[in-house]
């Protein structure tokens, strides 16, 4: 039982690993932003969260507690991550990629980034708009 | 009443004018005067036993280590000093209340008063040098806010600042002076110093002593040749000048010689610089008085001569003299005060004070005739009134004087002196209310009201009542403080009017008949007078100031020209100096440690921290890049803390390092993308040069530190061993902070909270006039991207917000016994709510906000203090703490420690001050993206400027997109500066050609 506790958290520590490395090769070697952000997602998913596991498998079978952290790191990415990708995203359009070169997006208007007074938060940072004049006005 | 709380009493209720003016003048003069009658009725309660030859003692040590004690004394020359200051101080609050205007700050004015009051006060009843000084010196700050205290007259900020500058210079020289005085007589208390009087004459030191004190003393008391700064200072309210230039601090230099005068007087050089700088004072001052138009000039002048006539008594080291200028000081201060008050009464209700324009005021105001006539009779020395008597008694003296073997020039400059002071009381009184009645003035002038004349009326009084009866009215005060001036054992004369056919009756008849004649003469000596070329104070002041500030700026320009690459290169110089000079003269010994092996972790680590910082050599005039290349470092230099097993530390630097990327982000925001090349290429080799030396040198002290045990046993060895016995703390990190090393931390929070009001301070100053309007036409310098608040952010941010929140409160909760407490969880929470700024805008943010973040600040000082000053309940030092362990049913045992309150307030001020200091940032950055609009009530602040967002093209960014190798930035910085060039060229150019045009 020990050895195949062993071997699993070996297993998932190798694999972790892989991914991270992958991750990295594909940060050097892709070519352009747009399909070099794909590369770290790989490491921050599945090497992570391969290595995550490992963490959590090795405390409650070797210490004999089990932990929840790794759970909390898990959550932490998840929101993170995603953010970033999206930033770096927005980021990379506005400055190498002109309105006339993008697709048509959906709906009216332009691009958000390319489109000066464009607010996508817009509806949600108005709903107190009321209140606020009010206190302002205190 | 003890004599510490008679000094204390007017500093105490210093406040109560300011706060009542708000319920009218007469409340806030009412307070004053009774603050003042209270000192007053306390000081008197105190004269059986100082007439009777006591003296009255309060002794607190405060720092006895120093010599500086809290030792106050009545005796008899303290007891004179503070009746006349706070009976003078009195009769002024009654007066000032009238003649303030209802446009004057009173409370203002009450609060100032009664600050100087008390300064003036702990002067003359300090019995310790040291607390002398520091009172000395309040009296000329409090001094610069009443003489300035007409704000919008520039006479009035200048005279305070000359004021200022002249007494405070003085204050310097008494400082020097009075701590070799309490060197030779090995105490600083004044009773003691006064025993020795001998160890003291014949010390090596007394002439440099006697010179640095007597400097103090004449600035104070404005003896030529500082006797400029006096009349300059005229330029006050009246009161001010009837109370501070002629009553009380102008005599505080004679006070401070009357003082010494048992243990410095008597010598030659006492007698010849004392005696001579009063007599050419007393003779200058009094010619000028003359030919002042101006009354209030007049009467300036006329007091630094009667100043003068004082410093020359005290000057003759005899007994008489002494007798002389004690009772002097109380009748000038009795008829200066008054003639004052008159001065100001005809300004008050005439408009004008010049001498010139007013004329005939006999008729017009008869009560202020009759007292202004009272005093200046007195002033001129005609019998019957108090100043004959002190007169005489200076001429009798001034007689039996000889100078440099010389038996007649003291005795006819002193009588020259009696006659020009004669002249000018006389032209006082004759052109001011004699004469036609003169029909021109702003105001057409009558009596004031019944308040207003009472205080001069009184003086008057007192005037005429000492010059009949001198030895029932005066006598015993000036026997006590004539005792206390020579060192006690002295018996009075009786004091009359008629001494019988002496030669100062002579000399008296003389000034007088004299005065008269020249009064006659006036005119034609006036042409004279204003035809001649005179020395003029003020600009040669000016000049003087002016070349000191040209000589201070021209050196702190080349120490600090703003240049910060100039600091650092001064700074490295100096401590690679500094090393240098230690490691050639220190010794170093064998290697006694191994290094300890090195892995692969670190050399990964040693290699990023490396390379970034190489990285932020090469591309540092990229700024963007720059910052991204510090994060490095700093995240790389976290993760070597949590390798060496510093989580405090990492977890510290972590935060710091998200805080300082936002705050630099804000900054740079503001700041051209691109930094561009100025510097010279030798001036780049040196710079690179020094900085390759300085950190091989540092590198090889920390290697020599890392291969050598230390000399001696250190400090964290006790930390260890006691954090938790002591303290009730596992970790020894926050154990150092909030307990062992707490006062520290202490500071450090007052600090912090102070430099983010500054911050805020100076944001809001640029916020304002017009730099606001620069930040109004500022405009990106490259171009701005769209959709400012990406709603996938503002989504993840209010859901983090709350566990990030949780996160802060758990690492502030654990920090006593594992890695956290009150600095981490405040970044915490600070970064916390920045990201809410950043997602949700700061407008939106804060409107939610309801805590001002001053109040955090505030609230984190004070929580801080409190914990802190409990300890001080249980008769333990401030910030010791406890602690004790707690068990609730359903819960682990758990501990209890006041630290934690401690912590608590390193929290709060730790988020007040990084917020604000964010918010302050932002609030320019605000600004600067809003534009303005001309509206009903003239132009305000748009919401938006619109073209502000306008989107500048791609090509004109300072990126040019087809560069791909890192040296574009050096060749973008080359280019920017050749293009700046080409316009700074382009400009002369236009300038040389439009030169001729005009």
């Amino acid at each position: 039982m020990e050895l195949l506790w062993d071997i699993v958290i070996s297993a998932l520590l190798v694999i972790g690993g892989i991914f991270g490395f992958v991750g990295s090769l594909g940060l050097v070697k892709l070519p352009d932003p747009m399909t070099r952000l794909h590369a770290p997602t790989k490491s921050a998913t599945l090497g992570v969260g391969a290595i995550l596991i490992a963490s959590m498998l090795w405390f409650a079978t070797k210490q004999g507690h089990i932990t929840l952290h790794e759970l909390m790191v898990t959550v932490f990415i998840f929101l993170t991550a995603p953010i970033t990708a999206h930033f770096i995203s927005k980021a990379n359009i506005f400055r190498d990629w002109p309105a006339e070169t993008l697709p048509e997006p959906a709906g009216e208007g332009e691009w958000a980034v390319h489109q000066a007074d464009a607010d996508t938060s817009e509806g949600e940072l108005a709903v107190k708009k009321e209140t606020e004049a009010a206190r302002e006005e205190d | 009443m003890s004599p510490a709380l008679i000094a204390a009493l007017p500093f105490l209720g210093a406040a109560l004018p300011s706060i009542l003016i708000r319920t009218g003048r007469n409340n806030a003069a009412a307070v004053s005067a009774l603050i003042t009658g209270l000192a007053l009725l306390g000081l008197l309660l105190n004269l059986p036993t100082v007439l009777a030859g006591g003296v009255v003692e309060t002794r607190i040590d405060w720092l006895p280590w120093l010599g500086l004690n809290v030792n106050f004394w009545i005796d008899g020359l303290g007891m004179l000093f503070a009746t006349l200051i706070l009976g003078i101080g009195l009769l002024i609050i009654l007066y000032a209340r009238y003649y303030l205007s209802n446009r004057d700050p009173v409370g203002q004015f009450y609060t100032y008063l009664l600050l100087f009051q008390g300064a003036m006060v702990g002067i003359v009843l300090s019995d310790n040098i040291l607390l002398l000084l520091i009172f000395w010196e309040l009296t000329s700050l409090s001094s610069f806010l009443l003489i300035g205290y007409w704000k919008h007259l520039p006479e009035g900020r200048q005279g305070a600042r000359m004021a200022l500058t002249v007494t405070g210079m003085g204050g310097l020289s008494m400082i020097a002076g009075m701590l070799i005085l309490g060197h030779i007589a090995g105490s600083y208390d004044i009773s003691e110093i006064l025993k020795h009087k001998d160890a003291i004459q014949a010390s090596p030191l007394y002439l440099p002593a006697l010179l640095l004190i007597l400097g103090g003393a004449f600035t104070k008391s404005a003896q030529f040749p500082f006797h400029f700064w006096l009349p300059h200072a005229m330029s006050a309210p009246t009161p001010v000048s009837a109370y501070l230039h002629s009553a009380t601090m102008v005599k505080a230099g004679l006070f401070l010689m009357a003082r010494m005068w048992p243990v410095l007087s008597g010598t030659p050089e006492w007698f010849y610089i004392v005696a001579s700088v009063g007599l050419i004072t007393m003779l200058l001052a009094a010619l000028i008085a003359i030919f002042k138009h101006d009354m209030k000039a007049l009467l300036a002048f006329s007091t630094v001569s009667h100043l003068g006539l004082i410093t020359f008594m005290l000057g003759l080291g005899t007994e008489a003299g002494a007798l002389a200028a004690v009772f002097h000081i109380i009748n000038h201060a009795t008829f200066k005060a008054a003639l004052f008050m008159s001065a100001g009464i005809v300004d008050h209700e005439a408009g004008t004070r010049d001498l010139t324009r007013v004329s005939g005021l006999r008729k017009l105001m008869p009560i202020t005739f009759a007292i202004a006539t009272i005093a200046a009779l007195s002033m001129a020395g005609i019998p019957l009134f108090n100043g004959f008597l002190s007169k005489e008694m200076m001429l009798e003296a001034a007689f039996h004087t000889s100078w440099l073997h010389n038996e007649w020039l003291v005795p006819a400059l002193a009588t020259l002196a009696a006659l020009f002071s004669a002249t000018y009381a006389f032209r006082f009184i004759s052109h001011a209310f004699f004469g036609p009645v003169s029909t021109d003035l702003p105001k057409t002038p009558h009596d004031p009201k019944f308040g207003m004349w009472l205080s001069p009326a009184f003086l008057a009084v007192l005037v005429v009542a000492i010059g009949l009866f001198p030895m029932v009215i005066a006598g015993p005060y000036v026997q006590m403080a004539t005792n206390a001036v020579v060192g006690g054992g002295y018996h009075m004369h009786e004091l009359k009017i008629w001494h019988g056919v002496t030669p100062a009756l002579f000399m008296s008849i003389i000034a007088v008949v004299g005065g008269l004649a020249f009064l006659a003469a006036h005119a034609p000596f006036q042409k004279i007078w204003d035809a001649m070329p005179r020395p003029e104070a003020k600009v040669m002041f000016d000049w003087v100031i002016a070349r000191a500030q040209a000589l201070s700026d021209w050196v702190t320009q080349g120490l600090h020209n703003g240049s910060m690459a100039r600091y650092l290169m001064l700074f490295t110089v100096a401590s690679v100096g500094a090393g240098l000079y230690a490691f050639s003269t220190g010794m170093i010994g064998a290697p006694t440690r191994e290094l300890t092996p090195v892995n692969g972790a670190a050399i990964v680590a040693w290699i990023l921290v490396l390379s970034a910082t190489l990285c932020i050599v090469a591309f540092h005039h990229n700024r963007i890049l720059a910052l991204v290349m510090i994060g490095i470092v700093g995240l790389t230099v976290s993760i070597s803390f949590i390798y060496l097993s510093a989580p405090d530390l990492a977890l510290t630097q972590i935060s710091v390092e998200v805080v300082t990327t936002v705050l630099m982000l804000l900054a740079l925001n503001f700041l051209p993308k691109v930094t561009q090349i100025e510097s010279s290429r030798f001036k780049i080799s040196f710079d690179v040069a020094l900085s390759v030396f300085a950190g091989a040198a540092v590198t090889g002290l920390i290697y020599a530190l890392l291969t050598r045990d230390f000399a001696f046993p250190t400090m964290s060895g006790y930390m260890l061993d006691n954090s938790y016995n002591l303290a009730g703390g596992d970790n020894v990190v926050n154990v150092i902070l909030v307990d062992f090393r707490g006062y520290d931390t202490y500071g450090e929070v007052t600090v912090l909270g102070i430099a983010a009001l500054v911050i805020f301070a100076l944001t809001e100053a640029l916020l304002q006039g017009a730099s606001s309007r620069k930040l109004i036409a500022w405009r990106p310098d490259v171009a701005r991207g769209g959709d400012k608040h990406p709603l996938m952010l503002l989504v993840v941010t209010r859901v983090m917000m709350p566990i990030a929140l949780v996160v802060g409160l758990y690492i502030f909760l654990r920090g006593h016994n594992q890695p956290g407490g009150g600095f981490i969880a405040g970044l915490v929470v600070a970064i916390a709510l920045v990201t809410q700024y950043m997602a949700s805008g700061f407008a939106w943010t804060q409107a939610r906000q309801k805590v001002y973040y001053h109040v955090l600040i505030a609230a984190g000082v004070l929580v801080a203090g409190i914990t802190g000053a409990g300890a001080l309940f249980n008769d333990m030092p401030f910030l010791t703490s406890d602690f004790g362990y707690v068990k609730l049913p359903g819960l682990d045992k758990f501990e209890l420690a006041t630290a934690a309150g401690f912590d608590l307030g390193v929290f709060l001020g730790v988020v007040g001050s990084v917020m604000l200091a964010l918010g302050g940032l932002s609030r320019l950055a605000r600004r600067a993206a809003m534009g303005e609009q001309e509206g009903e009530n003239g132009p305000h602040i748009a919401a938006e400027k619109p073209e502000a967002r306008v989107l500048a093209p791609l090509a004109a960014g300072p990126y040019p997109p087809e560069a791909k190798v890192p040296r574009r930035w050096w060749k973008t910085a080359r280019a920017a500066k050749e293009a700046t060039q080409a316009e700074i060229a382009a400009i002369h150019e236009n300038k040389k050609n439009h030169g001729g045009d005009h």
